[in-house]
């Protein structure tokens, strides 16, 4: 996947760039407005990332020169903003998804893969990770050819560390993708541990290869080294 | 009392008052005047009287001329003084008792002293005086009445610029984005004041705009290096040859950046519901949305083994989502947070009102201080900002919200007592 990252905070771009660089994906990135046009002028990308409050005007005027050429370019927004007036207009010109700061990294991996395979063509709509197989759109999961009933919770933390795997995930950024920062959980982190275990407990039931790893007290880890 | 009644009462006194004393003294400064008149007149029928005597050496005889009444009577040695005096007589030529003025004196004549009296008539100076009374009682009369009219209607109009900038003033609200209408006036004064009042809303309205564009940015501007910090972290932990201790930091720094953020959309949230910025409205079955709310709440309620009872009623509403969805999260995590483990949740909602009640510490809240902004309890690892939002929406839509403690229970009431959602301002 060809990723382009228009963010004009040094340390954020970096750290993006670093996480998302991975064995199939190819990661640029720029600080401006212009540069971002100029690139995009020159190369086709998978997805841009794109920050609205860029130094030399808002991130819009991307999002407007990708509708003018008929651009294919998938398209996250990444705004300090949360007013839904900028969503919206943002999502009408063209965008895929808004996600505000401050995010965690996996949360930015997963709506990637969410948005890469809700773009792609209806055949390659399905999330796969060695022998399990997540349907995005039937929202199922099958194992070796067995499909295993999850509940809604368990499938979206499933999808989630597929989308990381190989990443440490906090379990800060776990509890705030399945409740929303809204919910305010407060550090109470005990009923996020009863829903791996369940969802472990399901996915060793069908295959002995147990993914899913615990991180000291900071997170897990969804590997098959 | 206004400004105008009281004028008209001043002046009214005061006009009064110099016109009756005005009036006194008119009346008796024409007395005197009339008085004097008619002694003169008397002086001059004495001389005559006397000029006849001297040259005839006899009374004149008693013939009543003009209306005058001259009498002689013989005096016995005693000395009669020359006095002026008022009178009544009888005027033989018409019936009845008149008023008139009289000289009475004495006079010689063949060596014998005789007194002498001559009465004239005052009716017409009396007439005069009636006369002159009636025109200065109708134009005291007429002045009163103009005085009065002019005050009530003209002056009246006088203040309608006042009035004009008062109502502007009433209605003036710092977070609308109306502009002063200037108030023309030819008075100087009004004019000042106009100018005064205009000048002073701009600058107020320049000021809060510029307080609300610097909380707008700087909470904006915390967001990106939150992001920095969170993404510096997610790529830390990264490396696994950090040892537990370290993770522990980590994690630490995780709920210190976490709470910053919330702390952050808390503050926004807070700026745009004071302003309201938020005007989405549409039709909500509450008792479906608490119902929702507690689904979502499951896990939370199921970890601490709270148990909750509900008795709902239809209840509609006509709310923004956003705001009910923020009110009814802040007070159920409230209840949830300050419990106990094995508590209980009671929510009552009623035609009238919602009622969330929750065990917890055994202390009584400060009922006025819980609303306040970072008022939270010793132990409270919110923002401190979750009731201070649930009243400024209560606020937003005129709803009543009261604490109360009663049996062991924290009970935070609602009431949609408004009949109408009254001021969305715009």
């Amino acid at each position: 996947m060809k990723i382009l990252i228009v963010e004009d905070e040094k340390g954020l771009r970096e750290n993006m760039l670093t996480y998302l660089s991975e064995e199939k994906n190819i990661c640029e990135s720029c600080t401006n407005l212009a540069a971002a046009i100029s690139k995009l002028s020159l190369y086709s990308y998978d997805f841009v990332l794109l920050d609205i409050g860029l130094p030399d005007g808002e991130g819009f005027e991307v999002l407007r020169y990708l509708k003018d050429e008929m651009r294919t370019e998938a398209v996250i927004i990444i705004s300090a903003r949360n007013s839904l007036d900028d969503r919206i207009k943002g999502l009408n010109i063209g965008a895929d998804d808004y996600l505000t700061k401050p995010f965690h990294l996996s949360e930015l991996k997963a709506r990637i893969v969410a948005v890469f395979r809700r773009k792609s063509t209806n055949s390659n709509n399905k999330v796969i990770f060695n022998e399990i197989s997540i349907d995005l759109i039937e929202r199922t999961v099958t194992i070796n050819g067995t499909e295993i009933i999850l509940t809604r919770k368990e499938f979206d933390m499933l999808l989630y560390f597929v989308a990381n795997k190989g990443k440490v995930i906090a379990k800060t950024a776990l509890a705030e993708h399945l409740w929303g920062d809204e919910m305010d959980m407060h550090d109470n982190f005990d009923f996020i541990y009863s829903h791996i275990k369940n969802l472990r407990k399901k996915i060793l039931d069908v295959t002995s290869n147990d993914y899913l790893k615990s991180i000291y007290g900071i997170g897990y880890k969804f590997t098959d080294r | 009392m206004k400004l105008a009644s009281h004028y008209n009462k001043v002046t009214i006194v005061v006009t009064l008052s110099v016109l009756i004393v005005g009036a006194v003294i008119y009346y008796f400064a024409i007395n005197h005047i009339a008085r004097t008149l008619l002694d003169d007149h008397l002086s001059e029928e004495v001389s005559e009287v006397i000029g006849y005597v001297n040259l005839k050496k006899e009374l004149p005889k008693q013939v009543d001329f003009d209306e005058d009444q001259t009498t002689f009577a013989l005096l016995k040695d005693q000395h009669v003084p020359t006095r002026f005096y008022d009178t009544l007589y009888n005027n033989p030529k018409l019936a009845g008792t008149r008023a008139g003025r009289a000289v009475e004196g004495t006079m010689a004549l063949n060596d014998r002293l005789y007194r002498f009296n001559i009465i004239i008539s005052k009716e017409s100076t009396e007439y005069l005086l009636q006369i002159i009374t009636t025109i200065t009682l109708v134009l005291v009369l007429g002045l009163f009445l103009v005085l009065f009219l002019t005050n009530r209607y003209l002056l009246g109009d006088l203040w309608k610029p006042f009035y004009r900038i008062l109502g502007q003033l009433k209605a003036f609200n710092v977070s609308e984005p109306v502009e002063f209408n200037r108030v023309e006036s030819k008075i100087d004064e009004f004019a000042e004041l106009d100018d005064a009042v205009y000048l002073m809303a701009k600058r107020v309205k320049g000021d809060y705009q510029n307080l609300k564009h610097f909380t707008d940015n700087a909470s904006h501007e915390m967001l990106t290096p939150l992001a920095v910090i969170t993404s510096k972290l997610d790529t830390f932990i990264q490396d696994e040859t950090l040892r537990k201790e370290q993770f522990d930091q980590i994690q630490d720094i995780y709920s210190a950046a976490g709470k910053l953020s919330r702390l952050n959309q808390s503050l926004l949230l807070l700026v745009k519901i004071e302003n309201d910025l938020i005007t989405d409205t549409e039709e909500s079955e509450l008792q479906e949305v608490i119902l929702e709310k507690l689904k979502q709440f499951q896990e939370l309620l199921s970890s601490k083994e709270i148990t909750v009872e509900t008795a709902l009623t239809v209840k509609k509403l006509k709310v923004s989502k956003y705001l009910i969805d923020i009110l009814l999260n802040n007070l159920i995590s409230n209840a949830i947070r300050h419990n106990y483990s094995n508590g209980h949740i009671k929510i009552i909602l009623t035609g009238s009102h919602l009622v969330f009640e929750n065990t917890g510490s055994a202390v009584t809240l400060d009922s006025t201080a819980i609303f306040n902004r970072f008022q939270k309890g010793s132990g409270s690892e919110g923002t401190g900002l979750g009731l201070a939002i649930v009243r400024n929406i209560c606020k937003v839509y005129g709803w009543t919200i009261d604490y109360k403690f009663v049996d062991g229970f924290h009970s935070f009431e609602i009431g949609w007592n408004q009949t109408e959602i009254p001021q969305v301002l715009h």
